[in-house]
């Protein structure tokens, strides 16, 4: 498997090559220039000139291009022209233990692969001491090697693409997986609850209703939710019961701090009152899909002919649910949530402007307005990645919930 | 003679549909009793596979429904047990095996766990005594290396294989009934032939009474005590495999025998197919079931039901002219 996984990371190394290549050409021949906005003023002429040759916008589109890859892949503070030796040279002791945090995880994902037990309990502790290792190693190589890298420098004179994603990739962690946790928790169990109850009251009611939720555009999701959960209810109730823009009051430092440097009690309310609105209408859409997704493959498992055998074992009905319906019906909705996992890097656009989140999505769509290749092409990468990877995550867990997935 | 193991009366499973309600058993009673082996024939849709549902109750509303009837299992009516005692029931007193192994199986848990998940739950052992039972009932169904293949998965075995698995989860709670719904249908004929074998080898062996529901008279022949032939959801002929075989009553078992391929018999002769198709469950047939597709139908036929009562030759028969008809003595296809 582990030979498996370099295979599809370097399939992946290679589709993220094609993904920049491709998206760069449509952002040069989309037209305009990223300096169109100064050419209104006529005394930004020598500027403009200055700019052209410093980000090389006068060279053909090839050039352009690996420009722009040096730039990506360039560290902070080290000139583009040196080496990597020199590089290397200049890594403080904290790069060093990010490198090393690293050759530990994956010396520990090769190592757990040469241990041969054949039980399903070693699968599954496996598969999470694997991924609690990388969350880890993550978390120490954060920041220091790969994301010491510029990720180019903006072109709207904000300093590296980085350090705006960065910031902003904090935000929309926060809302996105507070969003797919909230569709994970509501629609799984209630497809699951629907095919249970095939044709019951409330399964027609829940399929009504994600008809209802899927086919509305997020926009009238977001806005009617903010009219009729912040503003109606204020104006009628006197309770302001969550906020519709920002995610933070003004005076949230004043709330105070709880032990150990955690956020108190009232900082978390004002968190939660303004994450719950965005974090719904992103939920609504997914939701209703994996709600569907999952009553449909219960309910095909719910018929199959080894739930036949398992009733006729006489497990209850419980167990035969449970343990026999429960994981087969789960395999077909993880390659769904593993590609959710993956959008929810590029954050959501609409939602984001909605409801002034300041997150990749906003990030993003201010890019493409001024033309800002690094950034774009940065948040476009970050996507691309996040799809490769998760589309390895979802390949793994398959192996883990479906014996009959091999790798080779 | 002492009380039957099974005793069905007059068992009626309905199935509603938007046409109508579909009486897929109507009016079905045996008895089997301890250690015999019954056949049960027909063609698709008789009934066969519902009146075995309906036994271990495994019909689920809204869809199916047991109207009426009795299901005297060990003189216990199961119909009237809780839902508690008859999960004791299935799989411990009665065990059920299915036409097709390749699905029968759940495919994400281990031969070994599906087979230790029954026993632990039918009877009072340990984890490892479990273990143990079912490597010997994995041995018994002349499985190879049974402690190996108890770590595989089911998609690592033929069909044949998984169906000895299946054989060996059924009988290793000891049930004294065992059910086999078209167990060799899905398999090759010689894997049928195997499986056949040890079915009767294992259930002679333990005494187990076996319920065999098929379509193909020539598994039943070598297998079957008795043979009950079912039509449109109920039995048209019951008998010893001699009775049902040398002297049919019933123009259905008659023509049932004439579709036969027989390697006794001239390769020249066409096979004779019983003519027609099986009648609507929604709206049968006033009279006799069979009636429209039966060369000997006359008038009484489509008046009146006819019930089964016992012939002259010996077995019952559930038809009006049965006492004047000499089947016998017709050749087959020599009305058609």
């Amino acid at each position: 498997m582990f030979a498996y996984i370099i295979r599809r990371l370097v399939y992946g190394v290679v589709t993220l090559f094609a993904l920049s290549l491709v998206v760069f050409l449509l952002i040069q021949f989309s037209g305009g220039s990223p300096l169109d906005r100064l050419k209104l003023n006529p005394r930004m002429q020598p500027v403009i000139a200055q700019l052209t040759e410093l980000w090389g916008l006068d060279k053909p589109w090839y050039e352009q291009y690996f420009i722009w890859l040096r730039n990506f892949v360039t560290p902070v503070d080290v000139p583009a022209q040196e080496g990597l030796i020199v590089v290397l040279g200049k890594l403080g002791i904290r790069s060093w233990v990010a490198i090393a945090a690293a050759v530990a995880a994956v010396g520990y994902t090769v190592a757990l692969f040469f241990v041969k037990v054949k039980a399903n309990w070693w699968r599954t502790f496996r598969a999470f001491s694997i991924i609690l290792t990388w969350l880890i190693a993550f978390w120490i190589i954060k920041s220091r090697i790969v994301f010491a890298l510029n990720w180019g420098i903006s072109f709207r004179g904000d300093g590296p693409v980085w350090d705006n994603i960065f910031g902003a990739a904090g935000n929309t962690f926060r809302l996105g997986a507070t969003a797919l946790l909230l569709a994970l928790i509501v629609g799984i169990p209630l497809g699951i609850y629907q095919a249970i109850k095939q044709y019951s009251f409330f399964d027609q009611l829940g399929t009504m209703l994600s008809f209802i939720t899927f086919s509305t555009p997020i926009f009238i999701i977001g806005v009617m939710l903010q009219l009729i959960l912040a503003l109606y209810m204020e104006r009628w109730t006197g309770v302001k019961l969550f906020y519709v823009v920002g995610m933070t009051s003004s005076g949230y430092e004043e709330l105070g701090r709880g032990l150990f440097g955690l956020p108190s009690l009232a900082q978390l309310g004002d968190v939660i009152q303004h994450l719950t609105l965005p974090a719904i209408s992103i939920a609504a859409i997914s939701m209703a899909g994996y709600s569907r997704f999952q009553r449909a493959s219960m309910l095909e498992v719910m018929h199959s002919d080894y739930l036949r055998t398992a009733k006729a074992k006489g497990l209850p009905r419980r167990t035969v649910v449970v343990k026999h319906a429960l994981r087969n019906a789960l395999i077909p909705i993880v390659t769904l949530v593993s590609l959710d996992v993956a959008f929810i890097i590029g954050g959501a656009i609409i939602t984001e402007s909605i409801f002034g989140w300041p997150g990749v999505g906003r990030l993003y769509i201010g890019a493409i307005q001024s033309i800002d290749y690094p950034t774009i092409m940065a948040v476009v990468m970050a996507i691309g990645a996040g799809v490769v990877v998760m589309n390895i995550v979802a390949d793994i867990l398959y192996g883990v919930l479906d014996p009959r997935v091999r790798y080779d | 003679m002492a009380d039957p193991l099974l005793n069905v009366e007059d068992l009626r499973t309905y199935f509603s549909t938007e046409e109508g309600v579909v009486k897929a058993v109507d009016g079905v009673s045996f008895k089997v009793d301890a250690g015999e082996r019954r056949g049960v024939v027909g063609e698709s849709g008789c009934g066969k596979s519902v009146t075995a549902m309906s036994i271990m109750r495994l019909i689920e509303p809204p869809a199916g429904e047991i109207v009426t009837g009795k299901v005297e299992f060990d003189g216990r009516d199961l119909l009237k047990l809780t839902e508690a005692d008859m999960q004791q029931v299935r799989g411990g007193d009665i065990a059920m095996i299915f036409q097709d192994p390749m699905t029968a199986l759940n495919p994400v848990y281990t031969i070994g766990d599906q087979l230790i998940e029954t026993i632990l739950l039918h009877q009072d052992v340990s984890k490892s005594e479990a273990r143990d039972i079912a490597i010997t009932a994995l041995d018994d169904v002349q499985i190879p290396h049974a402690g190996k293949v108890m770590e595989d998965y089911p998609h690592q075995f033929s069909g044949g294989m998984r169906q000895r698995v299946m054989i060996a989860m059924g009988l290793s709670c000891e049930p004294k009934l065992l059910i086999a719904d078209e167990p060799t249908t899905a398999l090759d004929v010689t894997t049928q032939a195997q499986i056949m074998n040890l079915m009767l080898e294992l259930a002679e062996q333990r005494n187990t009474a076996v319920l065999l529901i098929t379509h193909d008279l020539g598994v039943v022949a070598g297998f079957c005590d008795s043979i009950q032939v079912m039509y449109a959801g109920s039995i048209v002929e019951r008998g010893t495999g001699d009775e049902i075989f040398h002297n049919p009553q019933h123009p259905y078992t008659w023509g049932l025998l004439g579709s036969m391929t027989r390697l006794d018999e001239s390769q020249q002769e066409r096979l004779n197919s019983v003519r027609g198709a099986p009648p609507s469950l929604i709206n049968p047939p006033t009279g006799c079931r069979f009636g429209p597709r039966c060369d000997f139908a006359q008038d009484i036929c489509r008046e009146a039901l006819p019930i089964l009562h016992q012939s002259q030759e010996g077995q019952k028969v559930a038809c009006h002219r049965s006492d004047e008809l000499d089947l016998k003595s017709i050749a087959i296809g020599a009305t058609s």
